[in-house]
């Protein structure tokens, strides 16, 4: 749960602010536009829909099947590259709060010991100004990769990801609403809107993006070696595809009746 | 006035160019909708969307669609319900799910729920959309009723076999917003508002299918020796040539009826209603939850409907005039809508209930009502629309001699369609336990398609399955019956049969997996009203 009020010197003068929140849990995190050549080089970069609006957002994979942030270890991160969404965890940009800042009071990482967001003047630190020019750059850099992601599904580029995992009992996992970038999409873009793309900063991007994919397979090794699986980790594969085009009409998934009221 | 004007229509008065022109066969490349209402846009989108291709291959044939819509005919907009083959049309027409719901003030129905039909009082029960849970596997019907018998759960036949009505019953809708267009986790189709819907259609023909829309009246039609008609005459004197025309002009049936002089085969002698009043009601407050179902509640001299768009409601009361007078089906309809109704107009409509003894003739086919038009009980007029365009734009005859095995074919699929709607509407009323004189004059044998009796012998000892009905695209096929004839509690004797025990283990797992299902349902799917929103808002995603 998630308990945002505004900083406050008063409310928060004795809060310490930890590098990150305990991450375990966490499957994905947000990606801005400029992150994407650095964070697909730890990462699986991949669309995922938002919940409340059905929208795209750009995501950094970092589960497979289960709830478990398979780039946490030992109570840290163990990456490369760390998301700026994650960095700024904890807090959320408002106008209306006296120093522009939210903080998720329920948030564990305002732990001791960390930094300190007041001194003992009351007035806030550093480490307050320098999230809310991080937050700032972050909310641009997202819109950034919205926009982008938009222009990729109006041009058709953007495809279910299809990932199945084969269990060391035999059992297939799907992992499902993941989506991607179909290269053979790209590659049949007319001239034109290559030019476009390209001038945009958004060709980089998206062959970076498609690429990200293979990254699944060091998913598939932290996996592996992630001791709550209970070992028998060899045997695990996964295999991923990217379908081509398809209408999406078949709901239901149920055996065709043969009605024609019963029959979509 | 009106033979003169058929005089006038069919020819006989101006022979004009009648045997002339045309040779005897011919590609089929101009095609004329006349009528402006869903039905005709319908027909039209769905012609020109599959044939005449505005990204194909130049060179390649294109068909001509060119739409005639009287200026002073209202539509009649009864549609409001549609079945799941409606998310086939829309794709078809290249129309997005989400430009739909946003235009039409369209939202999503999961199946209908019969009030009051066995007893008269609240007694419910669904017919969901989706089918019962592994079907094609095994009939779960008879092993419901061993369950109910032996461990009575106290769930009925519909809430057993699959998780709909309980969807229904919660308010939530069939997808999540991270759906893509036309997918759900429930199968849906949707409620809309029928005028807007034409208008939507209308401009999406015209302005992205390359459908002509023609403004007037035909006065007159010419026809061939071998009574082809060649072209249609305007009140303004324009000419509208053509090789296969469609008449979706409503009751009137200005081709079908006025130049053809088809008949209509009445239905009369099974099903009573010949009458319908509709209210429209705005919501009460701005944020009341919208029903993901139509209601349909029994009456005393028959129904109600209540039919939640985004922006109101629309309720109907279709009666028999021979049961009840015009006064108290007000009355009752005005009861039904509660105060949130008062002073609102009620609009009459009159249920001619029957069809075209024949559909297509020549080079001209009835869509839509000038089709036929039966009670909206089972929200059948859209769906007949969209299956006759599945064969007339899917299918569009090559050549006018291609023409006339196509229209035989034609003929013969919707009389056995019409024959299979008329029966499952009867149904309804069959199986009822009400004492009003129009319930039990439903009950005469009479008035009991010979067909359906036989069938409901069969089921007394056989529950329905897919070999009782013997086309590969039945309108209403098994699964429909089974809803129906256990919903109203149909007595029936399936327990124990020698062919259950080999199926009693599988079908355990799968009354589990419909509980599964459900729990998973309740617990992803949003409410109906805060779906509609999102969409209207964000929008829905292509994939």
């Amino acid at each position: 749960m998630t308990r945002y009020r505004p900083l406050d010197p008063v409310r928060h003068g004795t809060v310490q602010m930890r590098p990150t929140a305990d991450a375990h849990a966490l499957r994905y995190a947000w990606v801005g536009l400029s992150e994407i050549p650095l964070a697909a080089a730890d990462f699986p970069l991949c669309f995922a829909k938002d919940g409340e609006t059905g929208r795209f957002n750009l995501v950094a994979l970092l589960s497979l099947d289960q709830p478990r942030n398979l780039y946490w270890r030992d109570g840290g991160w163990r990456c490369t590259y760390l998301p700026e969404a994650v960095m700024a965890e904890g807090f959320r940009l408002d106008a209306a709060a006296a120093l522009g800042l939210l903080i998720d009071e329920d948030s564990d990482r305002f732990a001791a010991p960390g930094q300190p967001l007041f001194g003992t003047d009351g007035r806030p630190t550093a480490a307050v100004e320098a999230m809310r020019g991080r937050l700032r750059r972050l909310v641009a850099d997202l819109n950034a990769a919205h926009d982008m992601v938009d222009g990729f599904v109006q041009l058709d580029l953007v495809r279910a990801l299809e990932v199945v995992l084969r269990l060391p009992n035999g059992a297939e996992h799907e992992v499902g609403g993941l989506y991607t970038l179909s290269p053979s999409a790209l590659a049949e873009l007319p001239d034109p809107v290559v030019v476009d793309l390209f001038r945009k900063g958004h060709l980089s991007a998206a062959t970076l993006i498609a690429a990200s994919v293979n990254q699944m397979e060091r998913l598939l090794q932290l996996r592996g070696v992630d001791p709550g699986d209970g070992g028998a980790q060899t045997s695990m594969f996964a295999w991923w595809s990217v379908p081509p085009a398809r209408k999406a009409r078949e709901s239901g998934g149920r055996a065709a009746p043969g009605g024609i009221l019963h029959a979509l | 006035m009106r033979e003169a004007m058929a005089d006038v229509l069919s020819g006989k008065s101006e022979p004009g160019e009648s045997g002339l022109g045309k040779s005897e066969n011919y590609p089929i490349r101009r095609v004329v909708v006349v009528g402006g209402g869903s039905a005709g846009w319908i027909a039209a989108a769905r012609i020109a969307a599959r044939n005449a291709d505005p990204e194909g291959e130049p060179g390649h044939d294109r068909v001509a669609v060119v739409l005639v819509e009287s200026p002073t005919e209202p539509s009649i907009g009864v549609g409001e319900g549609t079945w799941p083959t409606m998310r086939n049309t829309l794709a078809k027409v290249r129309l997005s799910e989400t430009d739909f719901i946003r235009s039409a003030d369209a939202v999503f129905k999961q199946g209908a729920r019969f009030v009051g039909w066995t007893w008269g009082g609240d007694d419910a029960y669904y017919h969901p959309l989706n089918p019962p849970v592994g079907a094609g596997e095994v009939n779960l019907s008879p092993h419901w009723e061993e369950r109910a018998a032996t461990a009575p759960s106290g769930e009925d036949f519909a809430h057993s076999v699959d998780f709909q009505g309980a969807l229904c019953d919660a308010g939530l809708a069939p997808k999540a917003i991270t759906h893509p267009e036309f997918a759900g986790l429930a199968n849906y189709a949707y409620h809309l508002d029928a005028g807007k819907f034409a208008t939507l259609l209308r401009d999406h023909a015209v302005g992205r299918l390359g459908v002509r829309h023609v403004v007037g009246d035909v006065v007159s039609a010419d026809r061939t020796a071998a009574g082809d008609i060649q072209a249609l005459r305007l009140a303004d004197g324009t000419v509208i040539e053509g090789d296969l025309f469609v008449d979706c002009t409503g009751f009137k049936g200005v081709l079908i009826d006025r130049v053809y002089g088809v008949p209509l085969k009445s239905c009369r002698q099974y099903l009573f209603a010949d009458k319908a009043l509709a209210l429209q009601i705005p919501y009460a407050v701005e944020d009341a939850p919208i029903a993901c179902h139509t209601v349909a509640t029994a009456q005393a001299a028959g129904w109600i409907w209540d039919i939640g768009l985004w922006s109101r409601r629309g309720v109907g009361h279709v009666y028999s005039s021979a049961h009840t007078s015009a006064d108290q089906a007000e009355a009752a309809l005005r009861a039904y809508a509660g105060p949130g109704a008062e002073g609102l107009p009620v609009r009459s409509i009159d249920i001619n209930a029957g069809h075209r003894e024949t559909f297509w003739i020549n080079n001209c086919v009835a869509v839509g009502l000038s089709a036929g038009f039966i009670e909206p009980l089972e929200a059948s007029a859209l769906m007949l629309i969209e299956l006759s365009m599945d064969t007339i734009a899917d299918r569009l005859p090559a050549t006018r001699r291609a023409m006339d095995p196509i229209a035989r074919q034609f003929n013969a699929d919707f009389h056995h369609h019409w024959a299979r709607v008329i029966e499952f509407l009867k149904l309804h009323y069959i199986l009822t336990r009400r004492q009003e004189p129009f319930w039990q004059d439903n009950l005469d044998a009479a008035t009991v398609p010979g067909e359906l009796a036989e069938r409901l012998e069969l089921w007394r000892h056989h529950a329905p399955c897919a070999a009782d009905f013997t086309r590969h695209r039945e309108v209403f096929s098994w699964p429909s019956y089974q809803y129906v004839l256990h919903g109203m509690g149909f007595p029936t004797q399936y327990a124990g049969h020698p062919t259950l025990g080999p199926e009693r283990k599988a079908a355990t797992r799968l009354f589990a997996r419909a509980a599964a299902q459900r729990s998973d349902a309740m617990a992803r799917l949003p409410p109906h009203r805060s779906l509609i929103r999102a969409i209207r808002q964000h929008g829905l995603q292509r994939l």
